[in-house]
């Protein structure tokens, strides 16, 4: 049986995305190791508390030659215009975890509003990446 | 109408906020204010419905937290000490050996290095492990062309 261990994103900086991922978001470190035989690549992953065979790996885009200037370029374009991938985070209590990330200074893009499926609302971390954070419509869900 | 709240809804609200924000610098004082209590009538309302002093609850949620970070990170203790939330390292080591039995640096001592449970895939290793393509020099060789 497979199961998902972790995914991936891309950020502009560890340091910041750490203390966003973290401090503001409530995650934990869930591996933060350098490696010298690597030119100190840095693996660097969080995840969420109660989750935790789950983590978002926070990977800096690489320089040359591992990433060659042009493609990096575009990837931190794609990340700045948002369409570098979303993040889809399920909550029990959407607008209070609204109201809480609000006031720590996230940066929202969408607030709470109903949907079909429950009642959704959006973020973004300091590097542009999208979230989605959604309180899921058991009955609805369960319905299918 | 004023909805009734049971009083142990107010003390969970303080349980909430040391697990979730024990990298901060909270205190019990902290704890008593998210609970709407005074400090001593805190504390006895939270032992009462919990088992255990707040002071206890919240410095071992840190001290778990500490653990994990000497486990899979190679953060100094002094960083794990803070990114808990904690100031004294002196404190934390002595806070750490008692909760645990071993000082910081022996309880990582005691597991492999971060390094080697990191999930650090094959093709990220295979990008970033290689020698940088300049410092073999050779395609400046005369043998790069034979």
């Amino acid at each position: 049986m497979m199961r998902i261990a972790n995914a991936q994103v891309w950020v502009h900086n560890q340091d910041e995305a750490l203390a966003f991922y973290t401090d503001k978001l409530g995650m934990e470190v869930r591996s933060d190791v350098t490696l010298p035989e690597m030119g100190d690549f840095r693996w660097l992953t969080v995840g969420p508390p109660g989750q935790e065979d789950f983590g978002i790996v926070l990977m800096a885009i690489p320089g040359a030659p591992v990433m060659d200037e042009q493609t990096g370029a575009e990837v931190r374009n794609l990340m700045s215009k948002g369409f570098a991938g979303t993040v889809f985070l399920t909550t029990d209590n959407v607008q209070g975890d609204y109201e809480e990330l609000k006031g720590r200074g996230v940066e929202f893009t969408d607030d709470p509003e109903e949907r079909p499926y429950g009642v959704d609302c959006g973020f973004r971390d300091p590097s542009g990446n999208s979230f989605r954070l959604t309180q899921v419509n058991e009955a609805v869900v369960n319905q299918r | 109408m004023t909805t009734f709240v049971p009083p142990a809804r107010h003390l969970l609200k303080a349980k909430d906020l040391a697990d979730a924000r024990y990298f901060e610098q909270l205190d019990v004082e902290d704890l008593a204010h998210a609970a709407g209590l005074s400090r001593a009538h805190f504390s006895r309302e939270f032992r009462a419905a919990f088992g255990e002093s707040p002071h206890s609850y919240l410095l071992t949620r840190r001290m778990e937290r500490a653990a994990a970070l000497l486990r899979t990170t190679d953060r100094s203790v002094a960083d794990v000490c803070f990114s808990v939330g904690l100031q004294s390292v002196g404190s934390f080591t002595s806070s750490f050996k008692r909760t645990y039995g071993v000082t910081p640096t022996a309880y990582r001592a005691a597991y492999p290095p971060a390094a080697a449970s990191a999930m650090v895939p094959g093709c990220i290793a295979r990008f970033f492990g290689r020698p940088r393509h300049n410092s073999t020099n050779e395609e400046d060789s005369p043998s790069a062309e034979a």
